[in-house]
Order: C-alpha cells, then structure tokens, then sequence
C-alpha cells in the first residue's frame, strides 16, 4: 500500500530539513499510530502521505505506483483513494453539512441520487442525519469532528489519514470515534492515525511509527486488551 | 374573479416549480447558473460588488466606442455613397492670376457652360444651384445675417455622371475648359478622401481604446482572482487533498467570474446604449448641418446588445487561465 525509502523532505521557501531518511511499509489493511512529540514531523509525514507535497529526496510508492514517476495530473485520481480528517477538520463553513460531506463525491462526478443516498446513510451512520442542513459553525466541536471523519470516509478510501482527530473531543467521544476508525479497518480501510495522546495508543494497541526530530525511531507494536475488546464489539 | 383563478392557479404553479425544479436537467442548469452554492466561499467575497463595477464601468466604455466606431463607419458609408458619380464644376470668383469677378460675369459664364454640357453624352443630370442653394450651403460658415448682395458668390453647376473613370473626367474637363476658361472640375475624390481618411484614424482609434478597455479588463480580472485564490488557499488545497482536478477548480472560479461579469455587462451595456440614444437623439435635433447626423445600424446594434456575453466571456476565459497558472504550481 505505502512504502517510504530514504524519504526527505524540506521546504522550499525556509530551506529545513523536516524529514530525513524514513523508511517503513504499510500494508494494505493495517493500522497504525504515528507518534512522536510536537513538532518531530508527524504533519509533514501526513502531508507527504496524502500526496499534499511531495519529498525532496527518496522513493515514494503509493497504491502500488512510484509517485516521482508519475505526472501531475495523475495524482488527483491518487488523491480520490486517500481519506484525511485534519485536525482542524477543515469544513466548509458555508456549505451544509449535507454538501461538506458531499463533496469528495461531487470531485469525483459521481450522480446526485447516489450522492443523497451515500451521504444520508453515513449521517445517519455518524449521527448526524437530523443536523445535514445545518451549517458546520452551529455544531459541537464534536459534531464536527464526525462531519470531518464522515466527509473523509464517504469516497470509501483505500487509505485513511487522521491527524490528532481525538484532539478537541472528550475521552467518551474519542473513545467512539476510535470505535469508528476500528470498523472502517475492520472493511478493509488502511489507517493511519497521527496522535501524541498516550493514552488512546496504549488503549488500543495497534502498531507504533515513532517519529523523533524528522526521523522515524522505531516502529513496535502491542496488543492492548482493549483494541480486541472492541474489535468483538464492532 | 382574476384572484378566483389566481387561487385556482397558483398552487398547481407551485406544484409544477418544484417538480420541474427536481428534475437532473433543470438541476444541472440550476446548478451552472449558480444556484447551488460554491464549493469555494466565493459569492461571500466583499468585492464581488467591485468587480460588477468594473465589469459596468468597461462595458459602459465599450458601447461608446463600439458605437462610435459603427456611427463613423456609417457616415464614411454614407457619404461614399451619396457622392458616387457626382461632381461639380465651378465658376470660382477668383481667376487664377488673381482677378475678381463680377456677379453678373459668374453667372452669365455658368449658363453659358450649363447649356454646351447639357447634351454631352457623359452627364446623366445637371442641375445649376440657384443663389438660394448656394447660400444654403454656406450659410453654417458664414450665418444667415448677410445677404447675397454683400458677398460674391462663385457658379456651381451639380453633374451626375454615367460613370466615373478616369478617361470620362479627362474628356469632361476638356469639353468644360473648351466653354469656360473660369471653370473648374471638382471631383470631390480630395477631400471625401481626406475625409474617409480622418474618419478611418478616428475609427482605428475607438478600436484602439476598445482593445485598452478589454486589456484593463483582463487584467483586473486577473488580479481579482489571484487575490480570490490567496485568499481561498486553504479551501483550494483541501479540495485538492480530495483528489479536485485543476479544471473543477478552475471551474468554480470561471462560474463565478461569468456570473458577475454577465451583471456588469447588463448594466453598462444599457447604460451605454442610453447614453448613445441620446447622444444620436442630440445630433438628430441639433438644428444645425455643421454636426453630422448619427446613425448606427441594425447589425451595430445587434453587435452593442453581445457586450455583454462578450465582457462574460473574456472574463470567464481570463479567470480559468488565471486558476489553471496558478494551481500548476501547487504539488
């Protein structure tokens, strides 16, 4: 599904080096936490990996398809089959939360009938069917986070890519919406989920990316009680 | 009984709007037209009243300088025209070495050389001006205070020719001289020339402002929508993390430019074919000859109603390349 060889990145205009020499592979249909502390690299990682920019050194292979090979315009098809949820959810403020989560399938050209049924069955799914006319500054920040989650999944992604998406909830909610991310892995979704909250890594126990001053340290990974607790839920 | 059927009427109306408005293709062209909000937050933008504006403004200009390049052309036209096959001879006042001559010698020498060209098979018509005509002519140069006696006047004697060649003129000229030494043939090739020359400069130049006004356009356009994509960036970049192509951006972008375009066109084009009615209504009533009437024609002004498409379509054209320039730099 993905894989990093002798990754770098820096940015054009200040020249830093954020990331240097990562390796790793990520097999289709697994789950992983990317950790590390603020400002190791963990965005950056996520940008490269949802093809937001692409690395200054190394080979970047997605879907089976090495990104430096590829043109321009071959990367928007690339970019339909990755789902992100940001950490500031990054919803529209003046659409409905019908059209926020629309809106991957719109890009996609995909037909207004599928569109109302794909969109009303995954708010409801999330739900938030009641709210789908409402605007995304009239909810919770937990609301919103279910749009973001239901906006990125609703394209049915090959890949799943969520930073910090616990950030702004409480426990209860974030405790829900990993229950959420556990069902779409249990479809077949690969996932990635950037967090520094020990806690919910701990909890659920799914392989670790450690990411350290730009550079991936190691990857372990555990087989935490509650990870199998709620896979027997879902 | 009107608002008996109105009752009757109004619900079914009401039924029939909203199943037409359901239907795909109503929706789709509901949707181009701009009912369906933006994904980019771009009718929310402050100066989309500004860009109206401009778009008015420039509009507004065109129509005057469209209908002015129509107005000359129709003159120039004209006046072509109204002067094919036709000359003048004249029994000028003054000799060439100088001497004046008397009324009375002027007009004796213009019926002599009327009555020798008469039935010279060249001329179609003749017609010797009376001094009545002649001051007609004059009078915006001179007014009507004077009278006939206080100025000399020359001879003019108006010819229509069968035809206009070179050979016919040289003939003409010579049978005219063989009668009168005073006359002179006036073609009015020299100064109609000099005219349509004047008038071609003037046309040229509306053209040119024309192109000044597109250009201005474009250009405010362009920066209107750099600004719009600054602006937007984080929007645009999301769009793009969901796999947007470059072209439904651009779309967005172009929709909206035509949107507003298209009002702004409307407004300054009516403006403008206003401001040209009335200016043509002026120079139609202006009582006097010196100001040429103006007159478009049906095909100028079909060309002024296209403004408007026209502005749209440079606007939506401008607004993709501008989109497309820039999101190819974005990964």
């Amino acid at each position: 599904m993905i894989k990093f060889e002798n990754i770098g990145f820096k940015y054009k205009e200040s020249g830093e080096e954020i990331l240097h020499d990562i390796n790793f592979t990520l097999e289709s249909g697994s789950y992983h936490f990317l950790t590390g502390p603020s400002g190791s690299g963990k965005t950056s990682l996520m940008n490269l990996m949802s093809l937001g920019n692409m690395p200054t050194e190394g080979q970047m292979t997605m879907f089976g398809k090495k990104i430096s090979s590829l043109k321009r315009e071959d990367l928007f098809e690339l970019r339909q089959r990755i789902g992100v949820v940001f950490q500031d959810f990054r919803l529209l403020k003046h659409l409905s939360i019908f059209d926020n989560v629309a809106l991957p399938l719109r890009i996609m050209g995909e037909s207004d009938e599928n569109i109302k049924n794909y969109v009303s069955e995954l708010l409801d799914w999330v739900g938030l069917e009641k709210h789908k006319n409402n605007l995304p500054p009239t909810l919770s920040g937990g609301q919103q986070q279910r749009v973001a989650i239901a906006r990125a999944v609703i394209g049915r992604p090959k890949l799943l890519l969520a930073d910090e998406p616990t950030g702004n909830l409480d426990d209860e909610i974030g405790f829900r919406l990993m229950g959420l991310f556990e069902q779409l892995n249990r479809m077949g979704t690969t996932i990635v989920i950037a967090t520094h909250n020990a806690n919910i890594i701990e909890q659920f126990g799914h392989p670790r990316l450690i990411l350290g001053n730009g550079k991936l340290h190691s990857s372990q990974s555990s087989n935490a009680p509650i990870a199998q607790k709620i896979r027997n839920v879902f | 009984m009107f608002s008996k059927i109105k009752k009757q009427l109004q619900p079914k109306i009401k039924t029939l709007g909203s199943v037409l408005a359901k239907t795909p293709l109503v929706m789709r062209m509901l949707e181009n037209l701009g009912f369906r909000d933006y994904d980019l937050p771009l009718a929310q933008s402050e100066d989309s009243r500004f860009l109206v504006l401009l778009i008015a403004l420039m509009s507004f200009l065109s129509v005057l300088a469209c209908s002015g390049t129509f107005a000359l052309n129709d003159m120039a036209a004209r006046w072509s025209s109204g002067l094919e096959n036709k000359v003048t001879i004249e029994i000028a006042v003054e000799t060439k070495d100088g001497h004046l001559l008397s009324n009375k010698t002027v007009r004796k020498e213009t019926k002599k050389l009327a009555k020798g060209l008469k039935n010279n098979p060249m001329i179609k018509s003749l017609a010797v001006l009376s001094n009545a005509e002649i001051q007609e002519l004059i009078s915006p140069w001179i007014g009507d205070s004077l009278t006939l006696n206080d100025i000399p006047l020359p001879g003019l004697i108006a010819i229509e020719l069968r035809n206009t060649n070179q050979k016919s003129l040289n003939t003409l000229k010579s049978d005219m001289l063989k009668l009168s030494k005073y006359a002179r043939l006036e073609t009015h090739h020299e100064w109609l020339g000099d005219l349509i020359n004047f008038t071609r400069t003037l046309k040229n130049l509306s053209l040119f402002i024309t192109l000044i006004i597109a250009s201005v356009t474009i250009i405010a356009i362009t920066a209107g929508i750099r600004t719009r994509l600054a602006i937007h960036q984080k929007e645009v970049c999301l769009l793009h993390a969901m796999g947007a192509t470059d072209h439904y951006i651009a779309r967005q972008f172009q929709r909206h430019a035509m949107i507003l375009s298209l009002k702004g066109g409307l407004v300054g084009t009516v403006f403008g074919l206003v401001t040209t009615a009335i200016i043509i209504f002026l120079s139609s009533h202006s009582g006097t000859t010196l100001i040429p009437t103006i007159k478009i024609s049906s095909a100028g002004l079909a060309l002024l109603c296209l403004i408007p498409i026209i502005a749209s379509t440079i606007a939506t054209i401008t607004s993709r390349f501008t989109v497309l320039r820039n999101l190819s730099k974005i990964p």
